[in-house]
């Protein structure tokens, strides 16, 4: 039914009623609105702002698993055994003198040696906590990266800075301004899709929608919150009471009012928004499709450990293969709950529970589909944990070093990049920031970040900040 | 580039910029139109004020220092001289010689470097900055021939255009201009009456009567305030972390009180800087101090202090500056500002004028402390009521306090009966499993006795899981009304009762705070009881007090006033008790009977738990109920992992001893161990458990109720009080932890000048009297052009929060200065103005015949000036986000018309406010006319703003926005499709349209295009809505059940005696009427 719907109600039955060169502008306006795009109309080929690309890409597109909260480094992918043979000492003040620290100030600080074990995994024979076998069986597809680091250490900046560069409300995120250089592959789901889960095991610390808001670049740049409950996108359905086939004819009885005004005022705008009733009709036609898993084999399910409607990280991670599929461009996921300021032996038990299976089921789900090589697939938080322990037996929010995983996307396969000091405290070897994150994020698509600029109050806005960014060349193959 | 946006298909078809064609008139290169802004984007990075980032010594934006040697020796520019000069070697230069470098990723065009060679060789004449050189009123031009001047600001753009050529346009029609000064002024479209009035009107100042009529109106001072907000990021919610509520709403009544009155800018300024510092501060300005108050605060534990009060005081420079300097000072906070003489110890010295605000770097968003310096606003009946409350209590106070007094002095035989009764388990509480438990409204209860049942909980801060026996736990699921009712069996056995227990039951599954089905907290608004034998008829329990376990034993038993224990049994369906924020596991209720009650092994108590609060689904999700003998035992300890463990008088397992934790402590030891604490609380108990003194303590905690209660309704507002100032210091790089830079005192940027404060500290009424004096050329500047954007769609420096180098060069300066002179003192038609009258400029500018110009581009016009950057025409553009929703409600009929007040709530989708915590919970829509209030007050959420808003460009207010982008996007279209309240409105509007409209299509759709489109519709339209008309009709003819779908929607009342599926088929011809491009551009 709704198959049927799409192939009548298609562009031609709605531009269709303009003049070809008319419904043409309209249309570039539309995929290129800022004064960047429009001196790029000549160029029918160009998606986006950064045309011709800067590098050649390896990536097209991004899947970003974001553990929110921030997961320990120390019982995922930083081996500290000298912090075990600490444990209950005290932490020498050469490593935390004048640093910052968040709940902990001003109280002993105490070594927590990692709660779990850890062991080689792949023929990289990377040492992963052993509470991560499934992405240990898929470690040779992609590289850790030991020394993260970064300067917020509360959740809300953090989540800011990491997603934006900056601390300061109104810069774009990353996801923005990945669409914003890149355009889109689809015109019938939003170019940049955020979905958020939340499991079990820590406090449940809140994401503003600012972590992916479009802040100074126009909101069509801004990401869309996919939801797990009521309408997946925001008033996606019909009314109650409209069928499909009555929300078609209301469009096109308002597109063809919109055109009458059109015709007496020549008014391109009115065009656009003609465009975009075509297009809301089409995202309204697309997402049930993109939701609908059923035609998921049933092992495909098994393998992400995924159930229908859920609302599961395992759930959003198979919804992120299908959004991939489907021409977005940058796809987040947030899982919450990795604020493990209590019983962080516990808790990580559960957040492997629910990401292990997903997270390596995705890579090898990608792969399986000739994707990977083309999707850059990144698994990280906004900041690690204390080697110190909290109360005992938790772990306090810590910036100084932390862990990322990378795979696909042009990322080197089996290699491990920097390392923390021996307590896992600070990135001691190969340190790599935010900024320096981002650039090499950037580049993978074939963008330099220091030239995607955008002039807002008298600067040049970019996402690595006024410092700029330096982009890893050891970690791309 | 959000205003270029719209017109980029103008852009598309041309690129000449209206600087360019300035260049193109003028005889000599002049260094503000020509050179300036080539250099500050190329140049001036690393040959600017910043010196820490200074190259080769050279600085070229000051003269002095331009034309003298480097320390190469070389000479940046040799006046008259190009080919001495370094800088056009340089940028004529090729390979690794060429300027701008490279790496800087700016390149210099063959004309930009031809008009630097020229600059140099006429002299390299150097001008400063216009924004900030002093106002002085320039002379008012002649106007062009064709057209009337209806005031100066035509002149000015008349004589420009004329310089280029062009023609401006005609006046527009009645209808068009009227629609759009509505719009303009007031957010809203002139209703038929307003139209026809004004049409009929032929009086030649028919257009100024209009004017004025819009300017005395409040949806005028609505429209303003919007606006407003904007700059001042004005929200309801604090903007980090748990994101919550804080009492801001009375400056927002403020600043529309302010509008409406027309006070002076100069005042308007000073009240909100300092309206704390001003001599017998009154409440109102006072109110207006909330400014400072309003960036946004976290209350995340484990932040740092010292980093957050270095965020807050940023902020505040921030928002400063670019509302009333128009300048980016924000740049210095880390190093000097690279384009204009902004130093970073300017920043920090303008941020010093705030340091004496009040306030810590934890924002508390809870408690006795929450949101810090608070000012209360009763009313004067609520002055009077609390004055009599408070002599009632101290005289309910004092006759306890005498009584307990007269307590038998031997509290040693006290404590031995009452240790005696505790360990007979005759304190205790005797957990009931319910026979039955019946939910009224469509909610499912289920009884948990023997049954396992799974509990999802947090247990020193980990989550844990656990599957055991209920223990008498009723769960509620399935459906989940707005409000509910839950009726509960008990059959108690033998016994004599004097209380019953509600123990709230905390658990993961449950998004409102972790106690309810929504909302963010439970609100138990009723109870009742009934006890009944098998043969007779039931007898309701009457109930004396109620008593809650987050507190010491006392009358006072509440931590939250405006959620009391009594609310749950005065009758009232108002009041109601309850918890929001999580920490108080399972809070548990005690209702005392007014006289006991026996039960023989057939009775059953039947309790009934009304849950009718205004807050929908604030329905508890899970709970317990008990009864205890004693009319003394106290409820047990909130944290239901603590409690106590024993026997009750029937010898079954309790955990609910029913005496205070720390008396038990007390007790366990002998009188001479316990500490000050324990003994309080032993006294305490002594006193409120003794039944001589149980009417002077109900009555104590009745009083105190009905205080809490009306302290609870009276506005608040986050306030500023002035303290010593704290020490401020130059921050290298922002950053808080380096204190080595000296301490800077308050000071406006060096540049501007110095304040004369008599060898006295500055304070922030010496920085308002300064941004609002002659002194001082940015603020009227800066709010000119702010307020020129919002009536022609773009500023005539389009970048209104930068005026400085980087900024674009107004298209009029002479009249853009004009405007700031006339806004600081009139002398155009001076006789109805005052200084700094906001009513005055507007009036001006909507009364030019420039405003009053067609919209219609002419085409030779376009292709001279594609942006419209010199006004041949009006511009058109999309209404604001909260005008979109206003405009809807408006002509459906549905628009509430009161006017201030707190902060709404429409409907939002469900889910949205999913990603929140402390508290977790659900978003709960307002109830009546607040559904419909104007977008302005809706509440606004920073981290999650209504998607409605969002959708159309609404700023989260995170962060000072004084410019607002314009997009066009699909979103937008899904919502005015599908978003419920615009299906609600269609709705009604069809039913309006059917009751007045007449009685055919026809005169409907007449009716219809009236109210929304000021207008009739033509032919081709009226055939396209009658087809639309006709299938839809068909189609609900044949499905009734979808008709009452669609016209379910909402809870504006719904006409009954009309046909069903003619009122769903002519919604659906309204519905596209409210997505029409028309009905929401303003033209």
């Amino acid at each position: 039914m709704m198959d049927n719907l799409v192939r009548t109600a298609t562009r031609r039955a709605f531009l269709g009623r303009a003049s070809a060169g008319v419904g043409l502008a309209a249309l570039n306006s539309l995929l290129n609105p800022s004064p960047l795009g429009a001196a790029q109309v000549a160029n029918q080929g160009s998606k986006g702002a950064v045309n011709p690309l800067d590098f050649a890409p390896k990536a097209k597109r991004v899947i970003y698993l974001y553990q929110a909260g921030g997961p320990s480094h120390l019982e995922t992918f930083d081996y500290k055994p000298k912090l075990a043979e600490m444990t209950g000492k005290p932490m020498p003040e050469s490593f935390t003198q004048g640093q910052q620290i968040a709940q902990l100030q001003g109280q002993k600080l105490i070594c927590l040696g990692p709660t779990h074990g850890f062991r080689r995994f792949g023929q990289s024979g990377q040492m992963i906590c052993e509470l991560f076998p499934q992405v240990g069986g898929i470690v040779d597809e992609c590289s850790i990266v030991r020394s993260m680091w970064t300067e917020q250490i509360n959740h809300d900046p953090a989540h800011t800075f990491m997603n934006s560069g900056s601390i300061i409300t109104g810069r774009p995120s990353m996801g923005s301004w990945v669409l914003y250089g890149l355009g889109a592959e689809t015109d019938n789901l939003p170019g940049f899709v955020v979905l958020v889960s939340a499991g079990k095991g820590g406090q449940m610390q809140p994401i503003a929608a600012r972590q992916w808001s479009a802040g100074i670049l126009p909101s069509k740049f801004q990401g869309v919150r996919f939801n797990s409950v009521g309408d997946a996108v925001l008033y996606i359905k019909n009314p109650r009471g409209v069928t499909n086939d009555m929300q078609r004819d209301s469009i096109q009885a308002i597109n063809a009012l919109n055109e009458l005004e059109y015709k007496s005022l020549r008014d391109p705008e009115i065009q656009t928004r003609i465009a975009q009733y075509e297009m809301a009709f089409q995202m309204q036609a697309s997402v049930p499709g993109l939701l609908d898993v059923s035609k998921e084999p049933s092992h495909v399910m098994e393998m992400y450990g995924a159930k229908p409607g859920d609302g599961s990280f395992a759930s959003n991670c198979l919804l992120a293969r299908r959004l991939a599929e489907r021409g977005v461009r940058f796809i987040q996921l947030y899982h919450r709950d990795w604020d493990h300021h209590n019983d962080v032996k516990n808790n990580m038990v559960f957040k492997a529970e629910e990401v292990d299976k997903p997270t390596a089921a995705l890579i090898a789900d990608l792969k399986q589909h000739g994707m990977l090589d083309d999707t850059l697939v990144i698994w990280g938080g906004e900041f690690g944990r204390t080697p110190m322990s909290q109360g005992g037996s938790g772990r306090d929010h810590h910036i100084r070093g932390f862990s990322f995983l990378l795979a696909g996307g042009g990322i080197k396969k089996g290699l491990a990049y920097g390392a923390t000091d021996d307590l896992g405290y600070a990135a001691v070897e190969k340190p790599v920031s935010v900024h320096d994150f981002h650039a090499t994020m950037m580049a993978l698509l074939g963008v330099d970040v220091a030239k995607l600029a955008v002039k807002y109050q008298g600067l040049d806005v970019r996402l690595t900040g006024p410092e700029g960014g330096r982009i890893v060349h050891d970690l791309i193959a | 580039m959000m205003r270029a946006m719209r017109n980029s298909w103008r852009l598309a078809a041309a690129c000449l910029s209206a600087v360019g064609l300035v260049a193109a008139q003028t005889n000599r290169i002049s260094f503000n139109h020509d050179i300036r802004p080539i250099m500050s984007d190329t140049c001036f990075r690393c040959h600017g004020p910043d010196k820490n980032s200074r190259m080769a010594g050279m600085r070229l934006d000051i003269r002095e220092e331009a034309i003298n040697p480097i320390r190469s020796g070389r000479i940046p520019i040799v006046p008259g001289d190009p080919e001495k000069s370094e800088i056009i070697e340089r940028i004529f230069a090729d390979g690794a010689k060429i300027m701008p470098p490279a790496y800087a990723h700016k390149t210099l065009t063959q004309k930009q470097k031809d008009t630097i060679r020229r600059w140099v060789s006429e002299g390299a004449v150097y001008e400063g900055h216009w924004a900030y050189q002093p106002l002085q009123r320039p002379a008012v031009p002649e106007a062009g021939e064709a057209l009337p001047a209806k005031n100066p600001i035509d002149n000015f753009i008349q004589s420009r255009l004329k310089q280029d050529g062009i023609a401006a346009s005609k006046e527009s029609d009645k209808r068009t201009l009227l629609r759009r000064v509505t719009i303009d002024l007031t957010g809203l479209i002139p209703t038929p009456v307003e139209l026809t009035a004004f049409l009929s009107d032929s009086s030649p100042d028919a257009y100024e009567k209009a004017v004025d009529r819009l300017l005395a109106s409040p949806r005028y001072a609505e429209q303003r305030t919007m606006h407003w907000l904007d700059a001042v990021r004005y929200a309801d919610t604090c903007g980090f972390h748990g994101d919550n509520i804080l009492p801001a709403w009375p400056y927002r009544d403020y600043v529309l009180r302010s509008f409406l009155t027309n006070k002076p800018f100069d005042e308007f300024t000073r009240e909100q800087i300092a309206g704390d510092l001003l001599p017998n501060a009154t409440v109102e300005q006072r109110v207006a101090s909330a400014y400072n108050r309003l960036n946004r605060t976290s209350a995340e534990g484990g932040l740092q202090p010292k980093e957050y009060l270095a965020k807050y005081g940023a902020d505040r420079v921030r928002t400063l500056s670019a509302v009333w300097l128009g300048s980016t000072l924000g740049c210095a906070e880390c190093h000097d500002h690279k384009f204009d003489p902004l130093l970073t110890k300017d920043f920090y010295a303008m941020k010093a004028f705030f340091a004496d605000v009040q306030e810590t770097g934890l924002v508390p968003d809870r408690g006795s402390k929450a949101w810090g310096a608070q000012l209360a606003l009763p009313n004067e009946e609520q002055k009077r009521t609390l004055t009599t409350l408070d002599d009632k209590l101290a005289v309910a106070k004092a006759r306890l306090n005498e009584g307990a007094a007269k307590l038998p002095a031997s509290e040693q035989q006290w404590e031995e009966d009452v240790k005696r009764r505790w360990q007979a388990g005759e304190l205790a509480w005797t957990w009931q499993q319910p026979m039955a438990a019946e939910a009224l409204h469509g909610a499912r209860l289920t009884i948990y006795n023997r049954e396992p049942v799974e509990s999802n909980y947090y247990l020193s801060g980990s989550l844990k899981t656990d599957k055991k026996p209920g223990e008498g736990l009723v769960v509620a699921s399935g459906p989940n009304p707005d409000n509910e009712t839950y009726v509960i069996t008990l059959k108690p056995g033998a016994g004599t009762w004097n209380q019953l227990g509600i123990d709230v039951v905390q658990d993961e599954s449950l998004p409102g705070a972790r106690y309810a089905r929504g909302a963010d907290r439970f609100l138990l608004s009723e109870v009742e009881a009934e006890v009944s034998e098998p043969s007779a008829a039931s007898r309701k329990i009457k109930f004396s007090l109620a008593t809650v376990n987050d507190s010491p034993p006392g009358p006072s038993s509440t931590t939250d006033p405006s959620m009391p224990p009594l609310g749950a049994i005065d009758g009232d369906p108002k009041t109601a008790w309850g918890v929001q924020f999580g920490e108080a596991r399972d809070p548990f209720l005690a209702i005392r009977f007014t006289e006991a009650v026996t039960t023989t092994p057939r009775s059953t108590v039947i309790v009934t738990l009304r849950h009718e609060s205004e807050l929908r689904k604030a329905v508890i999700g899970r709970l317990r109920l008990a009864l205890a003998a004693d009319p003394f035992a106290w409820p047990p300890i909130a944290d239901a992992s603590k409690r106590a463990r024993g026997n009750d008088a029937t010898g079954a397992k309790t955990w609910a001893s029913g005496l205070p934790e720390d008396v038990m402590k007390a007790l366990r030891r002998p009188a001479d161990d316990r500490d000050d604490r324990e003994q309080t609380a032993v006294r305490d108990y002594m006193t409120w458990s003794s039944p001589a003194l149980a009417a002077d303590n109900i009555e104590l905690q009745r009083l105190e109720t009905e205080r809490g209660l009306l302290e609870a309704a009276i506005p608040h507002v986050v306030t500023t009080v002035s303290v010593d100032p704290g020490v401020t210091r130059i921050l290298p790089r922002a950053n808080w932890m380096d204190a080595s830079q000296p301490i800077v005192e308050p000071a406006i940027p060096r540049f501007l000048g110095v304040l004369d404060t008599k060898g006295e500290r500055a304070t922030r009424l010496d920085l308002a009297n300064w941004l609002v004096s002659h002194n001082n050329p940015l603020t009227a500047r800066a709010f000119v052009n702010r307020t020129w954007r919002e009536f022609f769609g773009t500023g005539l420096s389009k970048t209104l929060d930068d005026l400085g180098s980087q900024g674009e060069w107004p298209t009029h300066p002479e009249l853009l200065d004009w405007l700031a002179s006339e806004f600081m003192h009139p002398e155009f038609q001076a006789a109805s103005a005052r200084d700094w009258d906001v009513k005055h400029i507007i009036r001006l500018i909507v009364t030019s015949h420039t405003y009053r110009q067609s919209s219609i581009p002419d085409p030779a016009s376009s292709e001279k000036d594609p942006e419209n950057r010199l006004l041949a025409h009006q511009n058109r553009f999309r209404v604001d986000a909260e005008n979109v929703r206003d405009i809807a409600l408006e002509v459906s009929g549905l628009l509430a018309q009161e006017f201030g007040g707190p902060s709404v709530n429409p409907v939002e989708p469900p889910g949205y406010l999913a990603a929140l915590n402390f508290p977790k919970r659900e978003y709960s829509a307002s109830h009546g006319p607040d559904l419909y209030r104007r977008g302005l007050y809706t509440t606004w959420q920073r981290t999650y703003l209504h998607p409605s808003l969002l959708n159309f460009d609404a700023p989260t207010r995170e962060e000072c926005a004084v410019n607002r982008s314009v997009s066009n996007t699909p979103l937008q279209a899904l919502d005015l499709l599908n978003d419920p309240i615009y299906v609600e409105a269609a709705r009604v509007f069809a039913q309006e349209a059917i009751k007045d409209g007449g009685k055919t299509f026809d005169a409907r759709l007449d009716w219809v295009f009236d109210r929304a489109l000021s207008r009739r519709a033509i032919p081709e339209e009226r055939s396209i809505l009658r087809g639309l008309f006709e299938r839809d009709l068909k189609s609900f003819t044949a499905d009734p059940a979808a008709a009452h779908d669609l016209l379910s929607e909402g809870e504006a009342t719904l006409s009954n005696d009309r046909d069903p599926s003619l009122l769903a088929a002519m919604t659906t011809v309204t519905r596209a009427v409210l997505n029409l491009h028309e009905l929401d551009t303003r033209n």
